[in-house]
């Protein structure tokens, strides 16, 4: 920051400020609570990265070590490969159906909305362990419902909770059930929030309603798209719970994501690694949201 | 590491008059222990008596109801000792809450695998346990021992059996007392094959990443090895080992395994459709034909394990879990956690209490044993019906002076554990060989976890 | 579907409706609730077989668990849940949870939001950034810390600690930024014309237009909290604090057959039960508030 105006008074204080000293009050019940309750953690766990600490005995500083472990650790690049992947399946597909069916929701004449709206956002509010052992049941290789239905059809049986190639898309699967009622809601909101007038001068215009959602819905969901596609990609990163209960990040490892490996680490009091691997992740996920933001900013400006 | 481990400052005088008031179950005849703090403390009389507060934590669940049970005839014997007992999700909470040193409770619930991970944080009991280990099973006190001291009260043995169909043995003319050896087991299961049809596929086989590494190791535990060595040495690459995964290589080649995660829906599909004629596991198997089978329940019986050569060893432990007194307990008591659980597992009243018949278990704990071995003495669960009520306690009572003592486990197990699995999942699927996947999970096991 | 969009006046006579525009109406809306029944049916089925499951005994959803026969239906895993767990407590505190920090969240958020859209103020980017990367740090790593500072501010075991941290997140911050930066410039220069101060734009203006955007923070916010439980697990160390979740996460941890030695007596039954239990108030208040939450969404849009 520059330096303070030479006269620090209040008026002068303001002026250099931006004119008011609202926004900063505005924001300031975040930072409080962060300053009391993230940052000690966050430093603590900072520190912690620096250290070989599994227990009562002192930490003890070990430098870069955990890092440069971590880095040429075979099993952190693979837990990243895995993420990645999961992202693949999830992410894009996820966000463009939530656009889509926020769209048809929105429809004006449509009827039962209540019902479709509920139905879709509820499983986000079903227990996953729940949902886990539908999975189980569902897609067991040799008694599950779908396997039984591709027998029937004459195909052969997948596993696809037992090999690596299906079981990640399975988990995928399960991400998606969990998550797209909350994608739904947030295009839902956003789209409500486009003027009517927008379609009305396009509908004069002569655009279809296919080019009226790619002309003006898609553009205008921009901000609301980099959004969650951000907050989607944090969660897929980190994601821990659903290949925990799911498939204990196996078969062999293949759907052991970052979130799960970094867990590991935790679980058994390697605290010093598991910090480590936390801000590596951290620095991931903040270059992969500001490439998103920048990009999807980008476009904006067009 | 040792000056870790010492034991907490107690008068050595004061804390032998409480071990020899609480193992002969007399009236204490010595003052209140000094760690209690002062204005609790009993005035100097004929017969004070041990007062003060413990928290203690309990697995949630049944375990829990289970010991909450028993704290009325702890009372009995110690009236002023308040337990506030919790009911903890200890998998979820414990490391965590021991890491931060934050609401520590004096008592609490431990899985042994999770021991040498925490041992710092314990008291060092060894003084205290000294008169009963002679009566404690061998294994259980070796798991229990960290740096030569012991550091936690051993809850439960689980003897390792062989659970078999006794109706489709029986349609197969198999006779199960002629299964000597694990290659007789897979004989077996191929006349079974034959006999009723190819669909069978008669042997578990284990595919759960948590469960694969706890059979191997009763694999191993059968044969006197464990994953480490007394110097706390990975000592995967041997023998014991090897034949271990051979033999699960050649059921899989054979065609007759069932390759499952312990009680998940497939495996509960696959037992109930008669397919799994043989389940060797922990005697906690008994759980299955007592509550989640339907079709199959009453035709299960538990033998011995056959052994890996013959005339070879039967026996062998897999799983249990101890009580560990934390040192940093919010009320620094420990002398009063150590009665605690000396009542309860080193007790005939408490013992009784937690394993025979009681609200929870009309018909007793029998799930596990018992790792104090004067409780094996007389029959504390009664037979389950799911086993058609064979005399379980006493067959897996038989084989209890069979599991090989000399076993050890090691900071790094957890982590070792995973690196095993994922391995032995590679070769259930036939992409590498039992040699492959040992090479393979020791030198990962190495570099990665040990030699970092 | 139709060329043209009504508006809400128009909707009561719609004058585009000619004879092939209807038949192609009926056709893709046909297609239309086909797709969006198929997904619902997607969404559905699962919980319908948990709350189903929960009526059945633990061998026979072990054993059968794709059929459901009325006549063996049993509330035996409910009576036993009831008896082994203390849900009403978990209610309880989830709702003394919901109220507070749902509160806090709902006020504090939307403000900050504000202050970063609308606002132009010294530091406001990297201040915003910062906000951004407090949302990129894995929670895992911040538990022990926090749970130290909670012992050392005696906090363990108190609601405090269970809604404080957290309560303005950055989450709510950065979509509740994104959803003010859409409303028109032009409509805060007239409130500043008419002479609004910050707050009076921010409650006059603001808050009104993205009506739409704070009923589904509403819900997500309820949603969250609702089912949080890796803080709250780590937070609390006796029954009586926990919440609905931290309970559910710990039966559910019980039967999961990943503990050694497990005796498992809460079989699926129970949890099931408890899933059912903890889901359907809230389906029942979503259902209920429906109408209104439409309402509300729909005549948000001041905009344009």
């Amino acid at each position: 920051m520059t330096a303070l105006p030479a006269r620090p008074s209040l008026g002068a204080l303001r002026r250099w400020l931006g004119g008011s000293f609202a926004p900063y009050v505005f924001i300031a019940p975040f930072f409080l609570l962060f300053v009391a309750f993230g940052l000690f953690p966050l430093l603590y766990a900072l520190a912690l990265s620096f250290t070989d600490w599994r227990g009562v005995r002192a930490p003890e500083l070990i430098g870069f070590s955990n890092y440069i472990f971590l880095l040429t650790d075979q099993a952190f690049w693979e837990s990243l490969g895995n993420s990645l992947y999961l992202w693949l399946l999830i992410v894009p597909v996820q966000t463009l159906f939530a656009v889509l069916v926020a769209s048809l929701l929105a429809r004006p004449f449509l009827r039962f909305r209540w019902f479709f709206r509920t139905a879709y956002l509820i499983s986000y509010l079903v227990p996953l362990v729940a949902i886990a052992q539908v999975w189980k049941v569902l897609f067991d290789q040799d008694f599950g419902a779908l396997n039984f239905a591709l027998q029937a059809a004459g195909l052969s049986a997948i596993g696809w909770l037992t090999t690596p190639a299906w079981a990640k898309p399975t988990l995928a699967l399960l991400v998606f059930w969990k998550s797209s009622g909350f994608a739904i809601l947030i295009m839902l909101a956003a789209i409500q929030g486009i003027p009517r007038e927008l379609y009305e001068a396009a509908a004069l215009d002569g655009a279809d309603g296919r080019q009226q959602f790619w002309q003006i819905t898609l553009p205008l969901m921009r901000r609301a798209i980099a959004f969650y596609a951000v907050i989607a990609t944090l969660a897929v990163i980190q994601m821990f719970a659903e290949p925990y209960v799911l498939t204990q990040g196996g078969p062999y490892m293949s759907t052991t994501t970052a979130g799960y490996a970094l867990n590991q680490y935790m679980k058994y009091l390697d605290l010093g690694t598991g910090a480590a691997n936390s801000f590596l992740l951290t620095l991931l996920v903040v270059a992969v949201s500001g490439i998103m933001l920048r990009l999807l900013r980008a476009r904006d400006e067009d | 590491m040792s000056h870790s481990l010492t034991p907490p400052k107690l008068s050595r005088r004061t804390l032998l008059k409480l071990l020899g008031y609480g193992a002969a179950g007399a009236t204490l005849a010595a003052c209140a222990p000094p760690a209690t703090p002062a204005p609790t403390a009993a005035p100097a009389a004929a017969t004070p008596v041990p007062e003060g507060e413990i928290v203690i934590w309990d697995r949630s669940g049944d375990l829990f109801q289970v010991f909450d049970a028993t704290i009325a005839s702890f009372n009995k014997k110690y009236p002023k000792i308040t337990v506030r007992h919790e009911a903890v999700d200890i998998n979820a909470k414990l490391a965590t809450t021991l890491a931060a040193g934050v609401d520590v409770p004096d008592g609490t619930f431990i899985e042994d695998v999770n021991i040498p991970t925490l041992a710092d944080y314990f008291t060092d009991i060894t003084d205290w346990i000294q008169p009963y280990t002679q009566a404690i099973v061998p294994f259980k006190l070796r798991v229990n021992t960290v740096a030569g001291r012991v550091i936690g009260i051993p809850f439960d043995i689980d003897p390792a059996l062989l659970y078999y169909r006794q109706d489709l043995l029986e349609q197969a003319g198999v006779d199960p007392a002629a299964i000597a050896t694990y290659d007789d087991l897979i004989t077996a299961a191929q006349t079974i094959q034959a006999k009723l049809g190819a669909d069978r596929k008669p042997i578990h086989i284990e595919r759960a990443a948590w469960a694969i590494p706890l059979q191997l190791e009763m694999f191993a535990n059968q044969q006197g090895a464990s994953l480490v060595n007394e110097k706390g040495e990975l000592q995967l690459d041997g023998e014991p080992y090897r034949r271990a995964l051979t033999w699960v290589k050649n059921v899989l080649d054979s065609g007759v395994g069932s390759v499952q995660e312990y009680f998940s829906p497939g495996d509960i599909q696959a037992i109930d459709t008669d397919q799994v004629a043989f389940y060797p596991w922990a005697i906690w198997f008994v759980y299955g034909p007592e509550n989640l089978f339907k079709e199959s329940k009453g035709q299960w019986r538990a033998m011995p394990l056959p052994a890996w050569t013959a005339g070879g060893a039967r026996g062998a432990n897999m799983g249990g879990s101890s009580f560990a007194i934390p040192k940093q307990g919010k009320n620094k008591n420990p002398q009063l956690a150590w009665l605690f659980y000396e009542h309860l597992m080193l007790s005939p009243e408490g013992y009784k209490a937690v394993y025979g018949p009681n609200q929870i278990y009309p018909g007793g704990l029998s799930t596990s044993l018992p790792a104090y071995t004067p409780a094996h003495a007389e029959k504390l669960f009664e037979n389950p019906k799911g086993l058609g009520d064979q005399n379980l306690w006493e067959m897996a009572v038989s084989t209890v002076k069979d599991i090989p003592a000399n076993y050890f486990y090691a900071p790094w197990y957890g982590q070792a554990a995973e690196i095993i699995a994922a391995n032995v999942q590679r070769m259930q699927d036939g992409q590498v060989t039992p040699d492959e996947a040992i090479a393979a999970s020791a030198a990962d096991i190495t570099t990665r976890i040990i030699n970092r | 579907m139709t060329t043209r969009l009504p508006t809400r006046s128009e909707t009561a006579s719609f004058p585009a409706l000619t004879g092939r525009t209807l038949r192609r109406l009926n056709l893709e809306s046909l297609a239309l609730y086909a797709f969006l029944c198929l997904l619902a049916l997607f969404y559905l089925y699962p919980l319908v077989w948990m709350a189903l499951s929960s009526f059945k005994l633990g061998p026979d959803i072990a054993s059968r668990p794709l059929s459901f026969d009325l006549s063996a239906a049993t509330l035996d895993n409910y009576r036993l849940l009831l008896r082994n767990v203390p849900l009403q407590i978990g209610f309880q505190n989830t709702l003394i949870v919901l109220v507070f920090k749902g509160a806090l969240t709902l006020f504090f958020c939307p403000l900050a939001g504000f202050a970063f859209a609308k606002f132009r103020f010294r530091g406001r980017d990297s201040l915003f950034s910062l906000v951004l990367a407090t949302m990129m740090l894995p929670p895992v790593v911040m538990l022990i810390p926090l749970l130290l500072q909670m012992g050392r501010l005696g906090w363990v075991n108190t609601y405090q600690a269970l809604i404080l941290p957290g309560a303005v997140n950055a989450f709510s911050i950065f979509w509740m930024r994104q959803q003010i930066a859409e409303v028109p410039d032009e409509l805060l220069d007239a409130g500043r014309v008419d002479g609004c101060s910050p707050w009076g734009l921010h409650w006059h203006i603001v808050l009104p237009v993205i009506r739409p955007a704070l009923a589904a923070l509403a819900i997500l916010t309820f949603l969250d909290i609702y089912n949080d439980f890796v803080w709250p697990v780590v937070a609390v160390n006796t029954i009586r604090m926990q919440t609905l979740q931290v309970m559910l996460s710990d039966l559910y941890n019980q039967i999961n057959n990943m503990q050694v030695g497990a005796v498992g007596a809460n079989a699926w039954g129970q949890v099931l039960a408890a899933s059912t239990l903890a889901t359907l108030p809230v389906l029942a208040l979503f259902v209920a508030l429906q109408r209104h939450f439409i309402h509300g969404i729909l005549s948000g849009s001041l905009k344009g």
